[in-house]
């Protein structure tokens, strides 16, 4: 066990390190001098000066070659420094901001995990106790409706429904924090992205489980259908569930970065946009960082967690 | 028992046509009748049909220029002259809508096309020759795979973008031809070669999996021992067993593709102004969404059926081509 875990640790850490050299070469050969781009778009500088933009190259180590630029920066981040944005937040140290922006993200996230997680069980449950009748065939093909709709689609739609129609809500606008109104509409979209992976695991689980012996034996009993479904199903149904973990959180980094841009909500997924969009290199760089951790740090819990909660996996 | 009372019943058995051996149904046959038999799935290929001969004969139907701007008539509900209205430019929102349909389904069909090259090449040969190279080749896709789809095409879109207009520049130096000016062109071929980047993966592993598995059957062995190569055994017998999933894998990944093009034009990452895509027409539109909402709903409208009518579709066809399913 500890071995076979040990060699995934290798294998995610391989990976994380081929991404973020992916990404600093793509950075460096595609994208564009930054510096560059300061005095071309004209925002921070009027004309283009040789000599500043010399000296800007040289303050953020943009002047060396690539090899050094990356082993530097690779450096620099094993000691907890992730560099300064050049053109986004001037000067100011990424760590700062991912520390300001992602916390905000999580918060949403996390809300709309538990609330998708919550409700794709309950209805994936439903569903397959009426198995092949119309409330089932209703679930999922309602499942499979919304899993089509884009979040993009989703949220003006609804903002439009809910806002300039029904007038139940302001605009939402900003972050105001997780227990504000405002974020009402936003976890909800995050969620509805995730739903339909959580209902699909959640149902075929529960077909397989319904089949089993000893759910059988516990009916013969007498046992009163509900606490059969609690005790006897739950465990073995939620157990695949737990292993769509990377796939939710695929979900919530798409839907964040919607989100968030759509609601001018200062998380994550805005500065990933903002980032890019100004070629900030040690931004794009902190996102790339960010992403492939919490993709690797979800798929490695699902290797821990799931021999833990199935006992047939632990004999192997 | 009297004869007229047994005629019938003889009879019946040999009108029905299922079991007489002259009617025997192909594995295609059957496919198609119990997809006919799925109406949403029928709507759903209803839809993309007419969407795809809308992407090809749409800019010839349109009204107007896609690019025609007309102050003047800014901001105007749907009338006669303008069948869906016109944007804050007073361009015709329809004609744009139509060439948006070509922009979705050009991208789609494109990258459709590299990704399943992509993935066929990789997934045939890391099925057939295995060892180090298929390791390394399938953790470069798990590892593609893992990681979000959005946030790698929107890192390739946005780095691969000044490489391309060099390239095209000095093609332009060279061949004074006036197309390589042509920024239209760009967004697609960046956009296109994006998603065709990361969706190759789901392709290979679906394909090195048919390799395997039709590869232990016993009719490969025997088409083996007959001195049959491994490219006939591969074009005869894994490529005509694969073709149910991948039509099903093709065809949720053009409406991925369709999504995903939507959504990086939405970001301002894709398809740039004043090029027409339905991903850009709604970031126009939501700037005016308290007044005229027209503008986003048309494009998000479209958006959704387009999608909702390919989830259908590959859901129809997923029942429908595996014969395991309803037997």
């Amino acid at each position: 066990m500890a071995s076979f875990l040990f060699i995934r640790l290798m294998r995610w850490s391989v990976g994380l390190l081929l991404i973020l050299f992916v990404t600093y070469a793509m950075m460096f050969y595609g994208a564009g001098d930054p510096i560059r781009m300061m005095f071309i778009q004209g925002e921070d500088f009027d004309s283009e000066d040789e000599v500043v933009m010399l000296a800007l190259r040289k303050k953020y180590g943009l002047d060396e070659p690539f090899l050094v630029q990356f082993s530097n920066y690779l450096n620099n981040l094993a000691q907890g420094d992730w560099g300064r944005s050049i053109r986004l937040q001037v000067d100011r140290p990424v760590l700062e901001i991912v520390q300001f922006r992602l916390p905000i993200s999580m918060q949403l996230g996390f809300a709309a995990t538990v609330i998708g997680a919550a409700t794709g069980i309950a209805l994936g449950i439903i569903a397959s106790l009426y198995h092949n009748r119309w409330l089932d065939r209703l679930i999922v093909s309602t499942v499979l409706f919304i899993n089509g709709i884009p979040t993009f689609v989703i949220l003006p739609v609804l903002m439009l429904l809910l806002v300039l129609q029904l007038k139940v809500i302001d605009v939402p606008y900003g972050w105001n924090g997780l227990l504000h109104i405002d974020a009402v509409l936003p976890v909800t979209v995050i969620s509805i992205g995730i739903l339909p992976i959580v209902v699909r695991q959640t149902r075929s689980a529960m077909l397989e489980v319904k089949s089993q012996l000893y759910v059988r034996t516990a009916r013969a009993k007498g046992m009163s259908e509900s606490r059969i479904i609690l005790r006897h199903m739950l465990r073995p149904v939620l157990t695949p569930v737990v292993t769509t973990l990377g796939l939710i959180m695929i979900g919530l980094i798409n839907g964040s970065l919607f989100v968030e841009y759509i609601l001018n909500i200062p998380g994550f997924g805005l500065l990933t946009i903002e980032g890019i969009k100004k070629v900030d290199y040690p931004i794009i760089m902190s996102v790339a960082v960010v992403g492939t951790l919490i993709i690797f740090v979800s798929n490695f819990l699902v290797d821990i967690v799931y021999p833990i909660l199935d006992p047939r996996v632990r004999a192997q | 028992m009297s004869a007229a009372a047994t005629q019938p019943r003889r009879s019946r058995v040999i009108d029905d046509k299922s079991l007489s051996l002259e009617h025997h149904r192909s594995l295609w046959q059957d496919a198609a009748r119990r997809f006919r038999r799925n109406w949403l799935a029928v709507g759903g290929l209803f839809v993309v049909v007419v969407f795809l001969i809308l992407a090809v004969i749409g800019p010839h139907i349109a009204p107007y220029d896609f690019l025609e701007q007309n102050i003047v008539n800014a901001f105007q509900g749907p009338s006669a002259a303008h069948f869906l209205g016109t944007d804050d430019l007073g361009r015709d929102v329809f004609s744009r809508m139509l060439h948006g349909a070509r922009t979705a389904a050009l991208v789609a069909f494109l990258s459709t096309t590299i990704s399943l090259a992509i993935g066929i090449l990789v997934g045939a040969w890391s099925g057939i020759h295995g060892g180090r190279m298929d390791e390394l080749l399938m953790w470069i896709s798990d590892l593609i795979q893992a990681m979000p789809g959005l946030l790698l095409v929107i890192l390739i879109n946005t780095t691969l973008r000044r490489p391309i207009i060099n390239w095209f520049d000095t093609l332009y130096e060279q061949t004074k031809n006036p197309f390589y000016l042509n920024t239209l062109w760009l967004d697609y071929v960046l956009v296109f070669s994006a998603l065709a980047l990361i969706a190759w993966p789901g392709l290979a592993r679906l394909v090195r999996g048919q390799v395997l598995s039709i590869n232990e059957e016993d009719y490969v062995l025997a088409a083996r021992a007959l001195g049959g190569s491994q490219w006939h055994i591969m074009l005869r017998h894994v490529i005509p067993n694969a073709l149910g999933p991948l039509v099903v894998a093709v065809t949720a990944s053009m409406g991925g593709a369709v999504t995903m093009e939507a959504g990086l034009s939405f970001l301002g990452i894709g398809v740039q102004p004043p090029n027409a895509s339905w991903g850009s027409i709604l970031e126009e539109g939501r700037r005016y969404w308290q007044i005229f909402p027209h503008l986003i709903l048309i494009p998000a409208v479209t958006i959704g059926v387009i999608q909702v009518a390919f989830v259908f579709l590959g859901d129809g066809l997923n029942d429908a081509l595996d014969p395991r399913r309803n037997s």
